[in-house]
């Protein structure tokens, strides 16, 4: 019997690999959308991993690799589910390439950013992001339609806090100081508009970030709590 | 010796479909792999079957591999150990009866600790197991390492399966305990 509330408990006795098959099957399942229960299990696996060196190597079969080979050969010739992965494939290489060459900013921020792949399609040539800096963090989902600048933000698991606002930022080299996009207040879908005032190529660069402010936002001007995410945008579907 | 940093660059190299950099990395980790999903499996030609299916995994999921979660060698050994478990769970493994050399882990965990210890990150690990009663640390070896499931312990340590799940817990929790900053 799973007991849903120790996510924590579950996660590790999936990783010690003690679950039965139905166990295994509930965990495998969830962790899709589940972040806490996905991070648990990142988590775990870090802690137990130094284990698998009390296992002395074996080395497999001298023709393994010829029949990985050819097993992947055969998935290359296939049409049917081959191009949607391929697609999906590329737009998680165009993350990565864009979060490899992220800002100066985003680095000094020295965050972990979690994306998330989407499951279900939406308009081509929006941009989009699940941003998340680990499972105990707000996760925020933003998309953002380059052609007429419409940025939509949606909090996906972010509790407001009493008396704390999320507040958007954009980083860009060319703005200087981030600029800030408004409030994230609430839950449900906001539809930001604020994004007219910068260029298609800024908004597509730039480093998004969500930082925890007090209630009403930043009195400075630039982010005074702590950053929540920082991430950028890929296009859809490219 | 690859190290973990060059480790890195074949899985950037794998993500961009690179087979060459893809035959590089099975070269780096396949002996480790296989090491692994032998022992959980205790039957090498499931745990060829399973090793293929890994690495084609592998192939398919190298661009999610990101390297602020961990090692690369964590990440694909997890891909590996878990199809191994999702297999084990899956049929009847073979009983603990016919491979009496599972149940004698307890007097070589001295060796597997030193084993442990070895690595880069063992050393607070070891420290930590160290720490458990000797017979519950087993169990998380033999669970961990050997894929021992809550029954075979059961069987293993002649107590009820709920007795197992809950010093295994208990464990575990210890562990991270001890594991915290």
């Amino acid at each position: 019997m799973i007991n849903g509330d120790d996510i924590d408990g579950l996660a590790a006795e999936y990783v010690l690999g003690t679950l039965d098959q139905s166990e295994r099957a509930t965990v495998t399942a969830r962790r899709q959308r589940e972040p806490a229960l996905e991070a648990a299990i990142i988590a775990w696996e870090r802690r137990l991993a130094p284990l698998a060196d009390a296992v002395v190597p074996v080395e497999p079969s001298p023709d393994a690799l010829a029949k990985i080979e050819s097993r992947l050969r055969t998935r290359d010739g296939a049409t049917d589910n081959g191009a949607s992965v391929i697609q999906l494939k590329k737009r998680v290489n165009a993350w990565r390439a864009a979060a490899m060459l992220s800002s100066a900013v985003a680095a000094s921020l020295a965050i972990f950013v979690g994306v998330r792949e989407f499951q279900r399609p939406s308009t081509p040539g929006n941009l989009v992001a699940v941003l998340q800096k680990d499972a105990a963090s707000p996760a925020f989902l933003v998309t953002v339609n380059v052609e007429n600048r419409v940025m939509t933000v949606r909090p996906v698991a972010a509790p407001a806090e009493p008396g704390k606002s999320y507040e958007l930022w954009i980083v860009h080299d060319s703005l200087g100081a981030p600029k800030s996009l408004g409030l994230i207040d609430g839950p449900g879908v906001k539809v930001k508009p604020q994004l007219a005032a910068y260029k298609p190529d800024v908004i597509e660069s730039a480093t998004f970030a969500v930082s925890l402010e007090p209630e009403g936002g930043s009195t400075t001007g630039a982010p005074t709590g702590p950053v929540v995410f920082a991430g950028k945008v890929i296009p859809e579907g490219k | 010796m690859t190290t973990p940093q060059q480790l890195v660059i074949l899985m950037q190299r794998v993500a961009r479909q690179d087979r060459a950099a893809f035959a590089e990395l099975y070269a780096a980790t396949s002996s480790k792999l296989f090491g692994v999903v032998l022992r959980i499996l205790r039957r090498r030609d499931l745990a060829d079957e399973v090793l293929q299916e890994a690495y084609v995994k592998i192939w398919e999921r190298a661009a999610d591999y990101r390297p602020e979660t961990g090692a690369v060698i964590t990440w694909i050994t997890t891909i590996a150990r878990n199809r191994a478990l999702d297999e084990a769970r899956r049929k009847r493994p073979d009983s603990v009866e016919d491979h009496p050399e599972i149940l004698n882990i307890a007097t070589d965990a001295e060796s597997a600790l030193a084993a442990v210890m070895r690595g880069e990150d063992g050393q607070r690990l070891t420290d930590c197991l160290k720490r458990l009663e000797p017979a519950r640390r087993d169990m998380v070896l033999l669970a961990y390492c050997e894929g021992l499931s809550r029954e075979e312990l059961a069987e293993k340590y002649g107590q009820p399966v709920n007795t197992i799940k809950t010093w295994l817990r208990r464990s575990l929790i210890q562990l991270k305990g001890c594991l915290a900053p």
